[in-house]
């Protein structure tokens, strides 16, 4: 189960200005502690973050939102996904999570296929885009003839991305986060 | 008694140290003497120099001296500017006003992106960000050439240069975003971000985190080295020092200059059109943090 939350209605229950601006430490953690309240009421899997009504996201917010989120015990068990960044916010939100080895996928407006923003080697993007790329799970030994690698480095490659939530570690193999538009 | 700290002419970046050093030396020598900023022949101020009187201000008044006199400029012209860029509507919060004030509402707009705005909490950094994404595109697109794309980045700049203030300037600070024509140093148009406070600056900021591992080195000057160059912060928290390290990236592409001035220091990131001494210590103490953030149209920046 997928809940959609939208940030800026999160972000005009947090502040009195009229901005669609998410900037700030402070709105950055008062946005953070609302998107935990709608999410440990809910029974979901995974929560699909739409930042398509935000303007701008400076690196303090982006830092107290998406990194500190990805570290509270509500998302321990939950997936994250991103969606509706434009270029600038996800330049900041990439940054924030890249400095601190921290990843998260992403749906962006030109392409069909989510992304990895955030901390990933290149075995790790190709991994991830193979995953998304396949219609059932992914086995390690697929993985490893799909991209001509060794066994031990497809495993780990997958293994990471199930460590850092942004694909799924099923009992049949790797599967790519479940959400309405994949 | 009073002590008259002049304001000079031509008042930006270049001339604030000899504001800075006239503000600071007589309280060496007359302590408890009433302060009067004599701005008469005042013909030009930057955004940079406004802040810098409005800090001096602020910093007597929060000290609980005397409150200081303010002598207007005499410049008709000079006096609008001021007026219009809001500057005379915070003046009077710490200076006892002497002159005539053209009765001019604040208003942004036209060159003065951002009039004075005061910074005291989170609320005020997210009401001067929106304030400028809604009235920059035309002067940073239009005039200045900046792609789209960069006003947005120009609008972070402006939030993290703002939070420094609610983050560790222990008092309220200051902010002003201005559009014109540098015709001396660069012969072209530039936007400029000021952004002063009258707290406790970066060396205080710092000292206890970092202090022991710079040693003998320790002081204003190494304090700015390591919140700009090395992205350090009082915090430790991991995700904290990055505010700074954007800016600076950010200038990097538009070949835009930052400066720190606190205390007795003065860092600056100099881009090739600039020739200002990357590090500049032993300065006039002048109270708090002054950033400046210079942006050049684009195209010859060389």
């Amino acid at each position: 189960m997928v809940a959609t939350i939208r940030i800026d209605q999160l972000l005009q229950e947090a502040v009195t200005s009229p901005y669609r601006m998410l900037v700030t430490r402070p709105t950055g953690a008062a946005v953070r502690g609302r998107i935990q309240a709608a999410l440990d009421g809910s029974e979901c899997e995974t929560a699909l973050l739409d930042f398509s009504a935000i303007e701008l996201i400076d690196l303090s917010c982006a830092d107290e939102v998406v990194v500190k989120l990805l570290a509270t015990d509500t998302m321990a068990r939950r997936y994250v996904v991103l969606r509706g960044l434009c270029d600038n916010q996800r330049e900041a939100i990439d940054h924030v999570l890249a400095q601190q080895r921290l990843a998260v996928a992403a749906l962006l407006p030109e392409t069909d296929r989510p992304a990895l923003l955030g901390w990933a080697t290149d075995d790790l993007r190709r991994a991830f885009d193979a995953v998304c790329a396949t219609a059932g799970p992914v086995v390690v030994s697929a993985l490893a003839a799909m991209l001509e690698w060794p066994v031990a480095r497809a495993a780990d490659a997958l293994a990471t991305l199930a460590r850092h939530r942004v694909v799924r570690a099923a009992a049949d193999g790797y599967r790519p986060l479940s959400l309405p538009l994949l | 008694m009073t002590r008259v700290v002049a304001v000079p002419a031509h008042f930006d970046d270049r001339s604030f140290d000899q504001f800075a050093q006239a503000f600071t030396q007589g309280e060496g020598a007359l302590p408890e003497a009433r302060v009067l900023v004599d701005a008469r022949g005042a013909q030009w101020a930057s955004p940079y120099g406004l802040l810098g009187i409005l800090t001096a201000g602020q910093a007597l008044v929060e000290a609980r001296r005397e409150r200081p006199l303010l002598v207007v400029p005499d410049h008709e012209d000079v006096k609008s500017y001021w007026a219009r860029a809001g500057f005379f509507k915070y003046a009077a919060e710490y200076f006892e006003i002497h002159g005539k004030v053209p009765r001019i509402r604040p208003s942004d707009g036209s060159d003065v992106l951002l009039g004075v705005t005061p910074i005291r909490a989170a609320d005020d950094v997210h009401d001067a960000v929106g304030r400028i994404q809604e009235g920059s595109i035309r002067i940073l697109h239009g005039e200045l050439g900046l792609e789209k794309g960069a006003t947005m980045r120009f609008g972070m700049a402006l939030s993290e240069a703002c939070q420094n203030i609610v983050e560790h300037a222990g008092t309220g600070g200051w902010v002003a975003v201005q559009a014109y024509t540098w015709r001396r140093r660069l012969g072209r148009r530039v936007v400029t971000i000021a952004v002063s406070d009258a707290g406790v600056g970066f060396r205080q900021t710092l000292e206890s985190a970092q202090a022991k591992r710079f040693g003998e080195r320790w002081g204003d000057g190494a304090a700015l080295e390591a919140a700009l160059i090395q992205g350090v912060s009082r915090f430790r928290d991991p995700g904290r020092g990055q505010g700074l390290a954007f800016i600076k990236r950010f200038l990097g592409q538009w070949q835009g200059k930052i400066a720190i001035r606190s205390g007795t220091a003065r860092l600056a990131i100099v881009p090739a059109w600039d020739d200002d001494p990357p590090l500049a210590e032993g300065l006039p103490q002048f109270p708090g943090s002054q950033v400046q953030i210079i942006i050049p149209a684009q195209g010859a920046a060389d």
